[in-house]
């Protein structure tokens, strides 16, 4: 067997695998993932909003945090990280009119979320702390529908589901199934004790589990992900309240996209390198969750070597035929050359992609949402096909930049 | 409320192996179904063979010249014509050898009428005899861009001219005999044709046949 068939039934099994574990997760547990469970007690609850130059959306942001409906909301802290725009007099404004709202400034700009969600952490006196993003808008129901999972003692972190506030092109649209696909296969995940983010839009900390992993990493780029491990290396449970919407608003320029891309991604190779001794230890972090990322990895990066080799050996074959063909003086163009015999590979590779696009559609049907439109057929092909080919190209831009240091905000 | 599901791990495992042998067998099976249909084919070009053989052997007591162009062309369409099912097959093979024998069985196939030919056309001298000698599993795309425009050139002349017999031999499968047959003619490199047993080409432009015209 050639090294290439290898490569590829090797790289088959693995995706053929996780896709199996979401869908046996998913008809195992589907009646369960809209679970709401009603909290014992009010837990009382801080909410920190870091703010750097968010003048846009900073006041969205806290109107849709004042129209909470959970009763034990106590505090809204937002963190001024010295913002240059008008962000801190809108703070400042909505600090005087609501007096659940309080403003703090960092003594210097800290230049990442995560040194304002420390600073802000530091005046939280409440059982839980939840996180939000300046431009991101929770429904009046979302908090409430997360702190129920706080009634099980061990639980530290509970995430929400993120949904795509603005969908005005068709990169943002395309995002909007991606954060649908996202939360959905996040919340399957969390059947599995395996949840590897909890997002910055929207996620609620037990205090105590807060403290216990010293809070956010600062060096980290996505310190989200990285305290979610630490939760799980620390024997905390993580959980997802699906039915906890927060609309958050995606970046509608591909530059602004792929920026924000590369930042994740090195993120996620900040976070695998100090976990990476953490490997089958620490629970499902090291069996799964670690494993799984680093496999996620060789599927993107094996996929797209795979699609480029046969891409440029079949191109500059064909070209190569084409010039010797009009060295030669025949036709270039044979149509009985054209083979019906696809190989087994050809058929495993169909059946992944039909059995993937059959889950797309599914995970898009299970996400009810308010008043948006039903998503596009062509938006989905699109989706499957070109968005998820950048994947790869990212991750090796981002192991280029973190091998080099370039690891900025 | 939430309790842990972690026995899918398992499941999913056992799920895939499932897939994955399901998927194996069934490819085993068409490959094998295919090495079957053509080893089928191949037996009965080799009865074909024989008998252009035996007719070649009658031939040196006046046999019709004939009859054995006929027969000679007759094999080598026929051998043409399941090379390129062969072809087909080879390349949706993945995961088993079988048809790589059978393509050193047909290249032998080949190099057997090459001599069968050989002993006809200086007898009779009545059709051309083409045989291309190309690699095997070419490791570079110039290499296998330039046999498969040799192939197409070929098959074009052929088209043109079916009073010749063409026969492509992979160059490259370690058969004594064509080894020999290679060094008699001076081959130097692959790909190459060798037209009548009289000139070896190795550029498109050279494949001019001169007696295309007979009958």
């Amino acid at each position: 067997m050639q090294w290439l068939t290898v490569l590829y039934l090797v790289y088959t099994f693995i995706a053929f695998y996780f896709l199996f574990i979401y869908v046996l997760t998913y008809i195992q547990n589907r009646k369960e993932i809209y679970e709401i469970i009603k909290p014992k007690k009010i837990f009382s609850l801080s909410i920190v909003v870091p703010c750097y130059n968010e003048g846009k959306s900073i006041g969205k942001n806290i109107e849709a945090l004042l129209a909470s409906e959970y009763p034990g909301l106590e505090k809204i802290i937002i963190v001024d990280d010295c913002s240059t725009d008008n962000s801190f007099d809108i703070i400042k404004a909505y600090a005087k009119k609501y007096p659940k709202i309080m403003v703090v400034q960092t003594p210097t700009n800290t230049g990442r979320a995560a040194g304002a969600k420390n600073y802000g952490a530091k005046f939280v006196k409440t059982e839980l702390i939840g996180f939000s993003d300046a431009d991101s808008f929770p429904e009046k129901n979302a908090i409430s529908n997360m702190v129920g999972f706080f009634n099980d003692n061990e639980m530290g972190a509970v995430t929400s589901r993120v949904l795509v506030e603005n969908r005005k092109n068709m990169l943002s649209k395309i995002q909007s199934i991606e954060y649908k696909i996202i939360a959905f296969t996040r919340k399957l995940l969390g059947f599995l004790d395996s949840i590897y983010v909890t997002n910055g839009p929207l996620s609620i900390y037990r205090k105590k589990a807060f403290d216990d992993v010293g809070g956010f990493d600062y060096k980290n780029l996505t310190e989200d992900i990285e305290i979610t491990w630490h939760f799980v290396a620390k024997g905390w449970k993580v959980q997802m309240a699906v039915l906890a919407n927060i609309y958050s608003i995606v970046p509608e320029k591909f530059n602004e996209w792929w920026r924000q891309r590369i930042r994740w991604n090195i993120g996620g190779v900040q976070t695998v390198a100090k976990y990476s001794k953490k490997i089958l230890k620490c629970g499902m972090l090291g069996k799964f969750i670690l494993p799984f990322f680093v496999l996620s990895w060789f599927l993107g990066l094996a996929g797209l070597f795979l699609l480029v080799y046969r891409a440029i050996n079949y191109f500059i074959t064909k070209f190569l035929i084409a010039k010797y063909s009009i060295a030669a003086n025949i036709s270039i163009l044979r149509f009985e050359e054209i083979s019906l015999n696809p190989s087994i590979l050809f058929l495993f590779g169909l059946l992944l992609f039909s059995l993937g696009f059959v889950f797309t559609i599914i995970a898009l049907a299970y996400s009810r949402e308010r008043e948006y439109d039903r998503t596009k057929i062509r938006d989905i092909f699109i989706y499957s096909i070109f968005y998820l080919l950048m994947y790869p190209p990212l991750l090796i831009i981002s192991f280029y930049k973190y091998i080099k240091r370039e690891e900025k905000w | 409320m939430l309790k842990s599901r972690k026995h899918v791990f398992w499941e999913a495992l056992i799920v895939t192996i499932f897939v994955f042998l399901v998927g194996f067998l069934v490819g085993i099976y068409i490959e094998q179904s295919n090495f079957n249909k053509l080893n089928d084919y191949s037996t009965l070009s080799e009865v074909s063979l024989m008998d252009g053989i035996a007719l070649v052997e009658l031939s040196k007591e006046n046999f019709s010249c004939e009859i054995l162009r006929e027969k000679n062309i007759e094999f080598a369409d026929k051998v043409f014509e399941e090379a390129k099912l062969l072809e087909e097959y080879e390349e949706s093979g993945k995961l088993t050898e079988s048809i790589k024998i059978l393509h050193k069985k047909y290249d032998m196939l080949r190099t057997l009428a090459w001599i069968s030919n050989s002993n006809a056309i200086d007898k009779c001298q009545n059709y051309d005899l083409i045989v291309y000698l190309y690699e095997y599993n070419p490791e570079g795309v110039n290499k296998k861009a330039a046999q498969s425009v040799w192939s197409r050139k070929l098959l074009d002349y052929k088209n043109e001219n079916p009073n010749s017999v063409l026969l492509p031999i992979s160059a490259n499968q370690e058969i004594t005999s064509l080894k020999i047959l290679i060094e008699k003619y001076g081959v130097e490199k692959i790909p190459s044709v060798i037209i009548n047993n009289e000139r070896v080409i190795y550029e498109y432009d050279d494949l001019i046949i001169p007696s295309s015209d007979k009958n």
